[in-house]
């Protein structure tokens, strides 16, 4: 499902943040990305979206190879991706459903295919009940489980979770990952950058670890350090 | 289609209404750049105007003495017509020049109190057959005896009408300026609009918005400032310009003002669809910088 070969990046200002990674994932697993900040999580995911283009390598995500993308392709690319960010990236303005729905209005869905959609994410995720509150009025982890909601409510095949409990206490955070695992249990390949060591050890799925932009572990049935 | 047309006015109006004091900045500068505008196509029009008018007074008036009678004024027209470059010659008794006169200025002036006789020479009018000719022509008839004065605008109309057109380039340079000054600044006022919600497009770009879609609800922003500022601005000149003519007309009877109706309903379109324009071009090219710096 996605496949990176020899994918190397330096930044413009000469900064090395990956070295010649190679990793393969196959559909509907369910990946740990661990290692510590810096190590090029966010950077490996970016490509994945094509929020980054490596310096040297191939991305294949579902047998096209997005760094050679045409960027008028990158909005069609992104609607098979959801992705869920530590800082959850919800529009402030907008009630949960607004934010939810946007992912579909950006498809030119129509309306009512776009509320049907829509409840079901939010069913899902547990959040039909906060469908009109706006961000402000919600938690840390009501916030994220809009956020995935509106990573999963054009049912993409892949979701990247990119330190989706970052910001959460570890109760939330175990809810959160439970959900991911849910969702990956409806046929989704998920990949989760994440440095929270208990829910890595606990979850026991894949793992590979990133040290200085290198892969230094990819382990089945993994814990967060060997 | 039909739900993102929708999807794109809501999000303009609602960015509209959010950017109130931005919205209204770029309302103003539309509004007062179009009102320059549109005075100097007012201007040009006038100058113009005021050319055709002394233009097609292209003749030789011609007085002659008070006391000459009609049937030596018989002989003196047969005489004039005879003059090489004279096309005709046009006989308008004093009699004749004084009721015209009264007619054109008696609702502006009462005569009868200031004058108590007609105080007009026989006249005639001869239409030269070009131009250049008039000199020529006013010289020969200045020569004969029982003419008073030979007048004609030759020169002056040939002044005119270079100052007119120096006016009328500069007017265009200027108004050529203005479009440009006015489109630049609307493209940065519309860019703080754009900025203002970068993080909106990010996210929007994030969940696979194309460029276009991202587009639009700004256009419809920057064409909904253009078409308010040019209304207003049309209306601000309408209300001005009836005002002036009003002045002019009972302080300077002689000066033509444009007043054609269609000729006003022209100009005040044109701003309109001037401000439209603007406001769609500087609201397209300010988005389009920022879409591209973005990716």
């Amino acid at each position: 499902m996605i496949e990176l070969i020899n994918v190397s990046k330096t930044y413009a200002n000469g900064i090395d943040v990956l070295f010649n990674v190679n990793l393969n994932i196959g559909k509907e697993e369910f990946v740990f990305i661990v290692g510590p900040s810096g190590a090029g999580k966010t950077t490996l995911m970016k490509f994945m979206y094509r929020d980054e283009v490596p310096s040297s390598g191939k991305v294949i995500v579902d047998r096209i190879d997005v760094a050679q993308l045409d960027p008028s392709h990158v909005p069609y690319l992104r609607r098979n991706i959801g992705v869920v960010f530590q800082d959850y990236k919800l529009l402030p303005r907008r009630t949960v459903f607004e934010n939810v729905a946007f992912a579909l209005r950006v498809t030119g869905a129509p309306r009512s295919t776009i509320r049907r959609k829509v409840m079901q994410a939010l069913e899902l995720v547990g959040m039909l009940s906060r469908a009109n509150a706006f961000p402000d009025e919600l938690s840390g982890g009501e916030k994220q489980r809009a956020c995935i909601a509106r990573a999963i409510v054009n049912n993409p095949p892949i979701l990247l979770a990119d330190e989706p409990t970052g910001n959460l206490d570890p109760t939330t955070s175990w809810d959160i990952i439970q959900l991911l695992d849910k969702i990956n249990r409806r046929n989704t390949t998920v990949l989760v950058a994440t440095h929270n060591k208990n829910i890595v050890d606990d979850m026991k799925r894949r793992v590979i670890a990133l040290e200085n932009g290198r892969v230094v572990r990819d382990q089945l049935l993994g814990g967060y350090s060997v | 289609m039909f739900s993102n047309v929708e999807f794109f006015l809501v999000e303009a109006l609602r960015s509209f209404r959010r950017g109130a004091l931005m919205s209204f900045v770029a309302i103003g500068t539309i509004t007062v750049s179009l009102v320059i505008f549109g005075m100097f196509l007012l201007l040009i029009v006038n100058l113009g105007n005021v050319i055709g008018t002394v233009s097609s007074k292209m003749d030789l008036a011609v007085y002659v003495d008070k006391d000459l009678s009609l049937e030596e004024a018989g002989a003196l027209q047969v005489q004039l017509s005879k003059i090489a470059g004279v096309e005709r010659v046009d006989f308008i008794s004093r009699a004749e020049a004084w009721r015209d006169f009264q007619k054109e200025f008696s609702s502006k002036l009462d005569l009868s109190q200031i004058l108590s006789e007609n105080p007009l020479p026989h006249t005639f009018s001869l239409k030269i057959r070009t131009p250049e000719l008039l000199p020529l022509v006013a010289k020969e008839v200045s020569r004969i005896p029982v003419i008073s004065e030979v007048r004609y605008s030759g020169q002056l109309i040939a002044q005119i009408k270079s100052l007119v057109d120096a006016v009328r380039i500069g007017g265009v340079a200027l108004v050529i300026l203005i479009s440009f000054a006015t489109l630049l600044i609307v493209v940065n006022t519309v860019r703080f609009t754009v900025l203002a919600r970068e993080t909106d497009i990010s996210i929007m770009k994030l969940v696979g918005a194309t460029d276009t879609f991202v587009k639009w609800p700004f256009i419809i922003e920057g064409v909904l400032f253009g078409v308010i500022g040019g209304l207003l601005s049309a209306l601000i000149l309408k209300i001005a310009y009836e005002a002036v003519v009003l002045r002019v007309s009972s302080a300077l009877p002689f000066f033509p003002v444009v007043s054609n109706k269609f000729m006003l309903t022209f100009i005040y379109l044109v701003m309109i669809i001037g401000g439209t324009l603007v406001g769609l071009l500087g609201a397209y090219i300010s988005v389009s910088r920022v879409l591209k710096s973005e990716v």
